[in-house]
């Protein structure tokens, strides 16, 4: 029953994220909520019969939808879009539903433009807070507040926090993901290590280890910045606190902090001291996490989504661990604070002829694509989990017991702010893991360029 | 109705598709831009009217980086002009004085102007690889490994390395054009040439290259303005990176316009280019004209 | 000028041999020719070599040599998830339509501009010429916008359309070319014939026109072929991708399985290699003839 009570205090703990809308807020230690029976038993009721219901008063007529998303054949999310369509659509023969995925960088683009032309699909993916608040600001998404009502029992409302905007539900949460330190503990056995270090002083002795030893302690892709935040973030979290991080992503506070700086400065130690693989700025995420998968590398710091294609490596999965980045500076930030969030939404376009039908639609299909989701390891659930969810694998174990014990969530910092800033952010990030400017260079350049 | 009449009609309708064409696709679409290049705008939301002040941040800001971005495109023009012409010159000079498999050389010398830039990108992305690329495992063998570098990866190499392939695939299509004009030359004049005594190289300086100058203007052209606008091969080998140490015009304004949602600055840009280019060409014009 | 420097591809110029020079240079000018014949092909064998290896060979064990195994199966993955056959149809089809289009509309305005008298002429043309350096890439948005608002997107014709207005300016500047060889002559005696505006412009300019029809073929061919940002923004469809765009997408599916990329690559481009291969020295002439009648 472990595992039970684990998902009831993850829930608690995620409960108080982002109540203030886009962002996050210190949690409450996750306490001792008690945890709800078995949830195999307790499942909630099966897909099917929820989805039919409203759809059964819904019109006679055929209705059109059209969602664009970003699961693409070769995105670990595919599974579970295509099992959600599956049960939806087998579930609403009223709705002639089609869907599309599209590449990520592409999807960007894509929306944009289509947002810009007001020819948004009746259903699309966005990032939750700044991402998708730029598009309520400029009225192109249909607000669900009403259709939450059919779905309050089994979404929480703290779960809509990132995509909800002056007091408005505008989104329907996927899952919620964490950066996680991944380690191959194969790798370091060799080093004479059994665990990933827990204190930051022996996460530093272990890497001079690794690299006396002749590995690489750190496998980061550069071509795509987002990956190096997850460790920039990380370390700065857990130097500076998650409150100042989170003030500084929402533009409460300013960029030019002291203890930031140094921060910073602590990460291009770990460069300079050659933790990361030096080739790794020319390679993409997806190399790099083959790099990781075939040995290369003893860390990996990324989104916990990469659980699913982990694990399911039957020769890798074995061999890797899930943990939290180490405390540096325990006067300022603790263990439990951690970078992430609910991230992954889906909206309906203010335009669509058939919005109501379709956020409907909207929610049932989030609720699946969490579960199938979930079940596959591609994140936490952002919805309460119902059915079977004892083969869910190891590593998304460990992660919900990571959470189990959050103090705190702040937000990816390039979903945090908006498209501009976050952009400006990304390009300050290149530099400092190219090295061409230090801490003090960081700080004062956001805070000069951050418009 | 009278004659006049009936010949406006006709020229007006001979006229028309082009001009719908031409001025709903490039013409409109462009004075937009222009207008939009006036106002502080994400492309969805409310406009704002700021007049200039897009025009001020593209040339004084820093974190845009607008300066370096056009650095690194009259940089990739220059080396258009300087290394990339007087190669193909050189082997147009060569294949037009007619040498024995002179055709064979001019098709394969052709041939990679006829690859999509997609598919040369992608293949050189291969190339370039540092674990497994054809370009470091070569210097490997040979003992230079030394020499091996993370090609895309440092900002030291990336622009070289993006520049070769652009370099590279292009001296096929001005070698053609020049060829074309040193085999029109008239064999008379070459001959009256050689039988005053001229060597090979002199009547290249003092008779082949005068009468190809036109053309060699319009490769000029085409070279500098085609720097300008040069995208696709950067979008796909590093799209602007590492540490925008590759940025050109074009992928600002694609940065500008699809991922920071700055529309307005993004148009700031487009019509910049838009600039840049006449102001090119016109100047080419007017330094070959006096040269005359 | 272009009197002068006439397209004459297969003038023999024998009595130019390099007798002059000594055999030193003859051989470095030789060894010039090769080295560079060799970095032009390499790639492309390259390329065709690592499109028949898996990884292991391509990685370490056989880098440049021709494959072992010659594993086919790359191809099966590109066609099919890759799709490339489908993409590879969808470039033809977009081809051949801008080519007709912008073949129609450059004719009808170019003969307008040379062969009837009326004022504005020149500055017509000018205005067409301004097309030859404006990027493609500047109006992007305003056009997706439009298109939008006529619900062009998500067809053919969204790629078509601005394909055709950008080829126009060099069509038209090929056009004017090749029109302006035409004599004169030709159309007063068809006008005392009998023959109206719309006649001649029929049945005696189009006729006579064809060389320069296969040059802007041509290029209006390599521009539509290679075209990735309309084409990656215009169309979401997969049904109606072109090949950059699918090359794109499967260079992202398989960052780290070199094989079926390198299929892909060479499905995109061998068809056109081995068209030129019988046709080089037309296509060559009709570039040539291109940059000169400009």
């Amino acid at each position: 029953m472990k595992k039970a009570k684990v998902l009831a205090t993850l829930l608690a703990g995620v409960m108080v994220l982002s109540l203030a809308g886009c962002g996050s807020s210190p949690a409450p230690a996750a306490t001792e909520s008690p945890a709800p029976a078995a949830t195999t038993e307790e499942a909630a009721p099966a897909a099917d019969t929820t989805a039919a219901e409203p759809a059964a008063e819904a019109s006679a007529d055929a209705i059109n939808l059209e969602m664009w998303c970003i699961a693409t054949e070769s995105d670990s999310n595919r599974h579970s879009y295509e099992a959600a369509i599956a049960d939806v659509t087998a579930a609403h023969p009223e709705i002639n539903f089609t869907w599309e995925a599209i590449e990520n960088q592409a999807y960007k683009t894509k929306i944009k433009a289509a947002v810009a032309a007001d020819e948004m699909p009746d259903i699309f993916f966005t990032w939750s807070c700044a991402f998708l608040g730029d598009f309520v600001a400029a009225d192109r998404v249909y607000c669900l507040d009403d259709a939450y009502q059919n779905f309050k029992d089994e979404l929480p409302e703290v779960m809509m926090g990132n995509s909800t905007y002056d007091g408005k539900h505008y989104g329907v949460p996927l899952t919620m993901n964490i950066v996680g330190l991944f380690a191959n503990m194969d790798i370091l056995s060799e080093v004479g290590y059994s665990e990933v270090p827990g204190s930051y002083d022996e996460f530093i002795a272990c890497c001079d280890k690794l690299v006396e030893a002749g590995y690489i302690p750190f496998g980061c892709a550069g071509k795509e910045t987002w990956c190096v935040t997850e460790y920039l973030e990380s370390v700065i979290e857990k130097s500076c606190g998650a409150d100042v991080l989170n003030d500084i992503f929402l533009g409460r506070a300013s960029w030019n902090n002291e203890d930031v700086a140094a921060a910073v400065d602590t990460f291009q130690g770990m460069v300079t001291k050659g933790y990361f693989d030096p080739e790794g700025i020319a390679l993409s995420n997806d190399e790099v996490k083959a790099n990781f998968m075939a040995g290369k590398y003893a860390f990996y710091m990324n989104g916990t989504w990469n659980c699913a294609d982990f694990s399911a490596d039957a020769d890798f999965g074995p061999k890797v661990k899930v943990s939290e980045f180490p405390v540096i500076n325990a006067d300022k930030a603790k263990l439990g604070q951690l970078i992430g969030g609910p991230s992954d939404t889906l909206a309906v376009a203010a335009s669509s002829p058939n919005a109501e039908a379709a956020a409907q639609f909207t929610f049932e299909l989030g609720r699946l694509i969490c579960h199938y989701g979930y079940l596959d390891g591609c994140g936490l659930p952002a919805w309460t989990p119902f059915g079977d969810t004892s083969n869910i694998n190891p590593l998304t174990q460990a992660v919900s017991e990571i959470c189990a014990k959050a103090d705190s969530y702040v937000l990816f910092g390039d979903t945090a702010m908006n498209a501009d800033e976050a952009n400006t952010y990304l390009s300050y990030v290149d530099q400092v893991y190219g090295c061409n400017i230090d801490g003090a260079g960081f700080v004062s350049g956001l805070a000069a360029d951050i418009r | 109705m009278n004659k006049k009449v009936i010949s406006t009609i006709n020229i007006i309708l001979f006229l028309l598709p082009a001009l719908i064409l031409f001025v709903g696709v490039l013409i409109a679409p462009i004075a937009l831009s222009g207008y939009y290049s006036f106002f502080d705008w994400n492309g969805f939301g409310p406009k704002e009217f700021i007049g200039l002040s897009n025009y001020r941040e593209l040339f004084s800001s820093n974190a845009i980086g607008f300066m370096k971005a056009l650095r690194n495109s009259l940089l990739l023009a220059a080396l258009s002009v300087f290394v990339q012409l007087p190669v193909s010159l050189g082997l147009a000079l060569i294949l037009g004085r007619g040498i024995k498999g002179e055709r064979g050389f001019l098709a394969v010398y052709f041939m990679p102007v006829l690859i999509s830039t997609v598919v040369i990108g992608q293949l050189w992305l291969k190339i370039y690889n540092p674990s497994y690329g054809i370009l470091n495992v070569f210097l490997t063998k040979i003992g230079l490994e030394s020499l091996t570098r993370i090609w895309l990866g440092t900002p030291e190499t990336a622009l070289g390395a993006c520049f070769a392939p652009t370099l590279w695939q292009y001296v096929g299509y001005h070698m053609l054009l020049m060829y074309a004009g040193v085999k029109g030359v008239s064999p008379e004049l070459r001959e009256a040439a050689k039988i005053d005594g001229a060597t090979n190289g002199q009547v290249n300086r003092y008779i082949v290259i005068p009468c190809i100058k036109p053309i060699i203007k319009v490769s000029v052209i085409f070279a500098i303005t085609g720097s300008l606008k040069s995208f696709d091969l950067i979008y796909v080998l590093t799209n602007g990176g590492p540490l925008h140490a590759t940025e050109v015009p074009s992928t600002l304004m694609i940065n500008m316009l699809f991922l920071r949602n700055r529309y307005g600055m993004g148009s700031t840009i487009a019509v910049m280019l838009i600039i840049l280019c006449f102001a090119f060409a016109l100047l080419i014009n007017r330094l070959f004209k006096e040269d005359r | 000028m272009s009197a002068e420097v006439k397209v004459s591809m297969d003038l023999s110029l024998d009595q130019y041999q390099l007798k002059k020079e000594s055999k030193v240079v003859k051989v470095l000018i030789y060894i010039g020719l090769a080295l560079w014949t060799f970095i032009n092909l390499f790639p492309i064998y390259w390329m065709f070599t690592f499109s028949l290896k898996d990884n292991k060979e391509i990685f370490g064990e056989n880098v440049a040599g021709l494959p072992k195994h010659w594993l086919w199966s790359n191809y099966t993955s590109a066609m099919n998830t890759g799709h490339m056959n489908v993409y590879f149809v969808n470039s033809i089809i977009v081809a051949v339509a801008t080519i007709l289009i912008t073949l129609i509309a450059a004719l009808m305005a170019t003969y307008a501009i040379t062969r009837m008298a009326w004022k504005l002429s020149g500055t017509v043309n000018a205005f067409f010429m301004m097309g030859l350096t404006i990027p493609i890439h500047a109006s992007i948005v305003p056009i997706y916008v439009t298109l939008s608002r006529i619900h062009m997107l998500n067809t053919y014709w969204a790629l078509i359309v601005p394909y055709a207005a950008f080829a126009l300016a060099m069509a038209i500047l090929i056009c004017s070319g090749f029109m302006g060889d035409i004599p004169k002559d030709l159309d007063e005696a068809a006008r005392i014939d009998g023959c109206g505006v719309w006649g001649i412009f029929f049945r005696i300019i189009c006729p006579l026109m064809r060389p320069a029809l296969a040059t802007i073929g041509i290029y209006t061919f390599l521009q539509c072929w290679n075209e990735l940002m309309f084409a990656n923004i215009f169309n979401s469809k997969d049904a109606l991708k072109t090949l950059p765009v699918g090359i794109q997408a499967l260079s992202g599916q398989y960052t780290t399985n070199w094989g079926p990329i390198g299929a892909a690559l060479v499905i995109a481009t061998f068809p056109t290699l081995l068209v030129y291969v019988f046709l080089s020295k037309r296509i060559q002439e009709s570039f040539i003839a291109g940059a000169i009648k400009g």
